[in-house]
């Protein structure tokens, strides 16, 4: 056999075991989760069950899952590019073990929040925002002058305690995974 | 050519690359495995060996194993020579020292003066019950034995069952994990005191396993009949709490029946022994009110990897004071110590001036009998001595109650010294009637001096322990290892330490 007929048959047996082990991968991360609003597909990663526990618990839990806080829900560009974004941030820090035990919101996802809260209370915040130069002393167009609804309405809808450290048992978790 | 090169490099770089990925998803996922399982220990009974834990939990058991670390010895009647003469015709004036790790419980137990220097399973000075607290093995011979049948018999009856250190099975159930009272004991005076079984918190429970040893108890004398139909009596340990948790509540309940453990040598008073009342004076500091418990403070979570877990080395949590004091305070670590050591600092002030004073009473007492005093006109000052000494006992004994409720524990300390000083004046008269004035108690003030005046024989003592420790003991150690109750290698990394030179 010629150099260059084992190198193509070389070639074609890495690409095949490639693709195997690409394939056992997406199983393995249960990569096509991803693609669901399931709440469940958040707690791949174990660090989010104190959020998914505290979530779990609270009223929004009747309403509305993750996504449809965490992500735009009426642009789709918007939408598949924080969730690419993020996918990449949560997964680099999972893998690498890099994020805290207390984590924090970024910029960006605060923004897609407080958003979905204005979305979903449109009545309420109708309201706030046009009678906001009387109680708010700011020239800012944009609701409270770039505070948040969870400024002031801090335990929704994760609690004021949902650290890795302060939620000891993740009750909800376990109960939940249980039933299925 | 150059094609098939390029396939190829891609090629292995990608399956390097989801190599790695699926090697980090699998310990991710055996991460959150461990978090959300729980294995079985041994699918029926008790599991009283530690080691065997250690596999299921082997964060839990290593950080468990780091309480070896706490192994100094620090001798209190030679800190406090008052306590010889506090306890004098009671074991505590033989040998009373600081506690130290839970991996030492059976060491320190063994070891102690206390427990005396058995030559066979029937002999030496204490009961079955004085293993109570120290070990997993009791719960696993409580279930094989019958309660009452376990705390039948002397001390040295089960020297070679009671092996392991106190540890998983003490406050874990060995199938699920979960916490749960192994004790029978504090079930009952849960109940006695008015607390329904079933409505106990998780968090409460992070406290009463801790409160199954770290209680006032006693033994209670119960008759009852055997297997085989043999009358027999069991020393039974007993929570006082029926008439509540504070110290006076407590004496209402022990003078109810006329209970004493023991009459003292120099006064003759029948006194009353506060052995730890940690968890009851806890429950008036507002740590408690506040909901917290124990494992709060003294087993803060922790986190390894992705893992979080509670740490088992448990400690004073002065030692890890970012992990527990500071999850919930914002102030600086110096400034928690300094406030800590202060607290100390007015405790022991007022202790040592209590102690002195009570010391002081029983010599003075032991005076008066000496001049012909009678028993009537003892009555009183009997009353007081015992009932200061009980006070002054339950406020410091648990030794972290200065911290756990700095307010009662100084509240009972100046109650306990009040009641000394009139213990004192009412003896000053007593002492004058029989012609003594400005009497001067003798000289306690080294370790020596207290314990002669206590009639305790330290040498012998001491040449009897070293004895026992080399011939029953070391045969104790060889059947449990040999009968596999006991993982020899565990006792290797323990220093073998007691207040007498080994």
């Amino acid at each position: 056999m010629t150099k260059e007929a084992a190198l193509k048959y070389a070639a074609m047996v890495i690409v095949a075991v490639a693709i195997g082990m690409g394939l056992h991968l997406v199983g393995e991360s249960k990569a096509i989760s991803y693609m669901s609003s399931k709440p469940e597909a958040c707690i791949n990663c174990h660090v989010m069950e104190s959020y998914y526990a505290t979530w779990q618990h609270s009223s929004h839990a009747q309403r509305a899952v993750c996504v449809e806080c965490h992500l735009p829900v009426d642009n789709y560009i918007d939408k598949y590019a924080s969730k690419t974004l993020d996918g990449w941030n949560h997964s680099t820090a999972f893998t690498l073990n890099t994020y805290g035990k207390r984590m924090l919101i970024s910029d960006d996802g605060a923004r897609r929040v407080q958003e979905n809260c204005i979305r979903c209370h449109s009545a309420l915040s109708q309201t706030i925002v046009k009678t906001t130069d009387r109680y708010h002393a700011f020239d800012n167009e944009t609701l409270g002058g770039g505070r948040k609804c969870w400024d002031c309405h801090r335990n929704v809808p994760h609690g004021k305690v949902r650290s890795i450290n302060a939620t000891p048992d993740n009750l909800g978790v376990k109960w939940h995974l249980k039933k299925y | 050519m150059k094609r098939n090169t390029v396939i190829l490099i891609v090629g292995i770089v990608a399956i390097a690359f989801m190599s790695y990925m699926l090697l980090s998803i699998g310990t991710k996922k055996s991460e959150k495995m461990l978090i959300n399982a729980s294995t079985p220990i041994v699918k029926e009974g008790i599991e009283a060996r530690n080691d065997r834990w250690a596999k299921t939990y082997p964060r839990q058991f290593d950080s468990w194993k780091k309480t070896k670390k706490s192994s100094e010895i620090i001798d209190l009647v030679k800190k406090y020579p008052q306590l010889a003469i506090l306890w004098a015709g009671y074991g505590f004036s033989k040998d009373y020292n600081a506690p130290r790790g839970h991996s030492f419980a059976l060491q320190s137990n063994r070891n102690t003066l206390r427990t005396g220097a058995p030559t066979g399973a029937n002999t030496g000075p204490m009961p079955m019950s004085c293993w109570s607290c120290k070990s997993p093995d009791v719960a696993r011979l409580m279930e094989k034995e019958g309660e009452k049948e376990f705390f039948t018999g002397k001390w040295a009856r089960a020297g070679s069952e009671i092996v392991n250190p106190i540890g998983c099975a003490d406050c874990h159930n060995s199938q699920t994990g979960e916490l749960q009272l192994s004790r029978p004991y504090l079930k009952r005076a849960l109940v006695s005191s008015g607390r329904k079984l079933e409505d106990i918190t998780y968090q409460e429970m992070r406290s009463l396993a801790c409160a199954q040893c770290h209680s006032e108890y006693y033994f209670l004398k119960t008759p009852y009949k055997d297997k085989k139909g043999v009358q027999k009596t069991a020393a039974v340990v007993t929570f006082p709490w029926e008439k509540g948790l504070s110290a006076e509540n407590m004496e209402d309940y022990y003078n109810s029946f006329g209970f004493k453990d023991w009459t003292h040598k120099l006064s003759k008073v029948p006194m009353l022994k506060a052995q730890h009342p940690g968890y009851e004076i806890f429950t008036t500091g507002i740590h408690y009110k506040r909901n917290l418990s124990c494992a709060d403070c003294h087993m803060p979570y922790t986190q390894e990897g992705g893992v979080k877990f509670s740490d088992h080395q448990i400690q004073s949590p002065l030692n890890n004071i970012a992990n527990s004091c500071l999850t919930c305070h914002r102030q600086s670590e110096a400034e928690f110590k300094s406030i800590v050591e202060e607290k100390l600092k007015r405790k022991d002030q007022l202790n040592v001036l209590t102690m002195n004073n009570l010391a002081g009473a029983h010599l003075m007492a032991k005076k008066a009998y000496e001049k012909g005093a009678t028993n009537a006109e003892m009555t009183k000052v009997t009353e007081t001595i015992r009932s200061s000494q009980w006070i002054w006992d339950y406020s410091i004994a648990s030794h972290g109650s200065f911290f756990h409720a700095p307010e009662e524990t100084l509240r009972l300390l100046a109650v306990a010294n009040d009641k000394a000083q009139q213990a004192r004046l009412e003896l000053t008269g007593i002492l004058a009637k029989y012609g003594i004035l400005n009497y001067k108690v003798p000289d306690f003030s080294t370790k020596e001096k207290a314990q002669k005046l206590a009639g305790v024989n330290l040498n012998k003592l001491v040449k009897e322990k070293l004895s026992f420790k080399s011939k029953l003991m070391s045969d104790w150690i060889d059947k449990a290892s040999k009968e596999g109750r006991l993982n020899k290698e565990y006792l290797k990394g323990l220093p073998d330490k007691a207040s007498y030179p080994q």
